[in-house]
């Protein structure tokens, strides 16, 4: 026991009367990767700030973590601030917002290094530039003088991972250190992360919500749920035959490529929308040149047709999206949207015309008012166009989301996040429309409640028969829901057809780099030797 | 910059017109007329009627309107009414006395919320929390007259520590110790609503960079709460304050007016509030447009500091 890296053994964490993790305990091995995993709420982030007394004063933590001999909890602050970053460092989520946006790149290296080490300013340099070498970032030197800014999220990640590794850590707790990103950097930082561990020996502990990253990293996982350890199992045996019912749904919920028989193709000839030779740009700011966000995209969906739009942050799903929600018009091209012509209607036709267009968004949270009941959120539509008997309208619709009618008279803020896009569902299915803009509506979803809504959107598309543009970044979820799909990248369309087609023998080269960067939520035969 | 600064160059330009026109017409529309002020109780309206044709303010608004911006174009101030000199000798006299003023005010002001401002942020709910929170709360609602006043009766009459009013007889540059002694009260009782405004702005600008990822980030490195503090989160919280200090400058020059005529200080307020009370509209008119000048140039300043400050902003936006 004595040469594990870190042993948490009943750690108990309360804010106030709530308690967020009720005894958890496992141990990490020098040179383990080990997962902790879990939905929203299962305590997995608290557990790992716990470790290094990163919580706000308003949590009260009991039980013991202890790094090798060492006790970390209870320790106080200049203890802890020696193992901080010395032998426990981390890593965030969002590289975005991780590195401070006014400091250099050198600068925060060499902040960390001298935080913990007596080096010369030119030493802190050197160190700094074989850091950035390290995690694969090219022309480090050049790079040391730069913003956080002048990076791509990739990189951001990267600097990020050099600044974790900068004083030889024994654990890195790497937090959700991909969900932020793309697929296809997502498998770059994922190879950065099994490299260094190969190379330096360095034992991780990864947060993470995504069974894809668990297989293609972990060596061991514990599954949390409500603060709680469900399974500590090796990779392979979680997999395999996971112990716990819990955990078997945990990993029946995960949206799988190549799972579903393929869809009879819809064949209509009427529109539900048409795009020709779209073009969207935005100014840009202070005397550079505008973006094109769409760049000449010409792309149609069917009546009753579900068309799934991938591609990568930047590739102009969303504001193609928006446009074909009428809430934004082409630069130029032409939009139809259910047969009228988008740059010829006026703002009140293009009114009239919103009764016929529904919109899901990607968090529910926000995008219903707070103030208002459930009942008003889903009635607002109805009111807003005229539509009489609304009251009667609520319990249909809410029954069609499979929410009880108890919950009418409810807050947002008391549904739980699958609860709140049912709501969201209601809202833009209230008018009976033809053709429901979806962006990104599960991404915000644990992978049960993802599991349940993609369900629910399957089963009404097939009752109402309306049209759907799907937008996703995530390819199994497209590929579970959509007849056709269409890769975007850079705001050209790459490729498009069928969803098996596309999605299992892509043509395109940008389409096959994309299916192969998506984690496979079973862990790599190869290694199963090994263990 | 250079670019985006000459952009900037014909908004300012229509600022300071429409301040003009502003500013000439609402002296027109001041009840009360400066010839019969000038001419005193006793003239016959013949006399009234001389000095008004005297002063030009028989002819046509319009017409005395684009006199005045004509003489500002060609760098000619105009006279006053009253003491008939050139305006732009009674302002230089007054100016040297109005910048110390408020760069000593504005000087305490950002002293004052630097040193506040972190204490507040990181001190939650303890007795600092609260002791900061009924400074603040009675530094911004005290009307400047009211401090002046308590601070005069305190410090000038009961105790007898400071002089009242007034500026060194030897002048501002002859001993530094009066100057300072004549200078303090003034420029604490201008400074106070400002470093207070301050003070809260930049307590709450670091309270929301507190919970930015980048400190959890820092703390997670092993960097120490205090150098997380001024190293990290103040540096982040300065371009938007600088902001807020661009536009508290407008508040010390407001201030400054009352501020010089509490202390007798012979600055451009106590000018603005003389000619005030005695109609002298040149004067009046002059200052006014001075400090619309002097607020478009901060802006403009800020802007830059801003630019500078944030490489996001310099270096040009996220990709």
């Amino acid at each position: 026991m004595t040469d594990s890296v870190l042993t948490v053994d009943g750690l108990t964490v309360d804010f106030g009367p709530t308690p967020a993790v009720r005894g958890v305990g496992f141990r990490i091995d020098p040179g383990e990767v080990v997962a902790l995993v879990g939905e929203s709420g299962s305590g997995k982030s608290v557990t790992a700030r716990a470790v290094l007394g990163l919580l706000p004063g308003t949590a009260t933590v009991r039980g013991s973590a202890r790094l090798g001999e060492r006790e970390l909890i209870g320790a106080p602050e200049p203890t802890l601030r020696q193992v901080r970053g010395r032998e426990v460092s981390m890593v965030f989520q969002d590289p975005a917002t991780a590195l401070n946006p006014v400091f250099t790149i050198g600068r925060q290296l060499r902040t960390t290094l001298r935080a913990h080490r007596r080096l010369t300013r030119a030493q802190a340099d050197a160190e700094a530039v074989r850091l950035l070498d390290l995690v694969g970032i090219p022309d480090p030197a050049a790079r040391t003088r730069h913003y956080p800014h002048q990076l791509s999220g990739g990189q951001r990640q990267r600097v990020v991972i050099a600044i974790a590794l900068a004083n030889d850590p024994r654990l890195i707790i790497a937090d959700e250190p991909t969900t932020a990103l793309d697929v296809t950097v997502q498998a770059e930082i994922l190879a950065l992360l099994r490299d260094l561990r190969d190379r330096l020996g360095t034992a991780i502990l990864l947060i993470t919500h995504n069974m894809g990253v668990v297989a293609e990293l972990a060596d061991r996982v514990v599954v949390l749920r409500d603060g709680l350890v469900e399974e500590d199992a090796p990779v392979h045996r979680l997999f395999s035959a996971p112990a716990r019912p819990y955990t078997r749904l945990l990993l029946d919920s995960v949206p799988r490529l190549g799972h579903r028989p393929p869809a009879t193709p819809v064949t209509t000839d009427t529109d539900a929308l048409r795009l020709t030779d779209l073009v969207v740009t935005y100014p840009g700011g202070r005397g550079r040149p505008d973006f094109r966000a769409v760049d000449g995209v010409t792309l149609r969906v069917g009546r009753g047709e579900v068309v799934g739009l991938v591609g990568e942050s930047g590739s102009g799903k969303s504001t193609i999206g928006r446009v074909a929600a009428g809430l934004l018009r082409p630069t130029s091209g032409s939009a139809r949207l259910l047969d009228e012509p988008l740059e010829e209607l006026s703002r009140r036709d293009l009114r009239a015309a919103r009764a016929r267009l529904g919109f899901a968004f990607q968090d529910p949270g926000s995008s219903l008012d707070p103030l208002l009941t459930v009942a008003e959120c889903i009635a607002e539509p109805l009111r807003i166009h005229g539509v009489d008997g609304a009251t009667h309208r609520i319990p249909e619709l809410l029954d069609a989301v499979r929410l009880p009618a108890t919950h009418a008279t409810r807050k947002p803020t008391e549904l739980s996040g699958g609860q709140r896009q049912r709501v969201g569902l209601a809202r833009a299915l209230a008018l009976h429309p033809d053709l429901l803009v979806a962006d990104e509506p599960t991404s915000a979803l644990d992978v049960s409640v993802q599991a349940a809504i993609l369900e629910l959107l399957a089963d009404l598309q097939r009752d109402l028969g309306f049209a759907c543009l799907f937008i996703s970044h995530d390819l199994a979820v497209v590929d579970s829901l959509a007849h056709r799909v269409i890769v975007l990248r850079a705001g050209k369309v790459e490729e498009e057809g069928p969803h098996d087609e596309v999605l299992r023998n892509p043509r395109a080269d940008y389409t096959r780099r994309l299916v192969a960067a998506v984690p496979a939520p079973a862990p790599p035969l190869t290694a199963a030797s090994t263990h | 910059m250079t670019r985006y600064l000459l952009r900037r160059v014909p908004s300012a330009v229509a600022v300071l017109w429409l301040a003009s026109v502003l500013v000439f017409l609402v002296l027109r529309a001041v009840p009360g007329d400066a010839a019969s002020a000038l001419a005193g109780p006793d003239a016959t309206p013949d006399v009234v009627a001389a000095i008004r044709h005297d002063l030009g303010l028989d002819l046509p608004v319009a017409e005395q309107y684009a006199r005045w911006v004509g003489g500002l174009l060609s760098a000619d101030l105009g006279r006053s009414y009253l003491v008939g000199g050139d305006i732009a000798d009674l302002v230089a006299d007054g100016l040297a006395n109005t910048l110390t003023l408020t760069l000593a005010a504005l000087l305490l002001a950002v002293l004052v919320a630097l040193v506040l401002g972190p204490l507040w942020a990181v001190s939650r709910g303890g007795w600092l929390d609260r002791a900061l929170t009924a400074f603040h709360t009675a530094a911004v609602a005290l009307p400047t007259f009211a401090t002046g006043v308590l601070l005069i009766l305190v410090f000038g009459v009961v105790f007898r520590l400071l002089p009242t009013g007034g500026v060194p007889p030897g002048g501002l540059l002859d001993r530094v110790d009066i100057t300072a002694q004549y200078l303090l009260m003034p420029a604490v009782c201008l400074a106070l609503p400002v470093s207070a405004v301050l003070t809260g702005f930049l307590a709450e600008t670091l309270r929301a960079e507190l919970r930015q990822d980048y400190v959890l980030t820092a703390l997670a490195a092993g960097v120490s709460r205090r150098s997380v503090v001024f190293g990290h989160t103040l540096r982040n919280a300065l371009p938007v304050t600088m902001t807020a200090l661009g536009l508290q400058t407008g508040a010390l020059l407001g201030g400054a007016v009352l501020v010089e005529s509490i202390f007798a200080w012979p600055g451009l307020g106590l000018l603005v509030e003389q000619g005030i009370t005695r109609r002298d509209y040149p004067v009046v008119q002059v200052l006014l447009m001075l400090s619309v000048a002097v607020f478009v140039v901060i802006q403009l300043l800020t802007d830059v500091a801003h630019a500078w400050l944030d490489p996001r902003v310099r270096l040009g936006g996220a990709r």
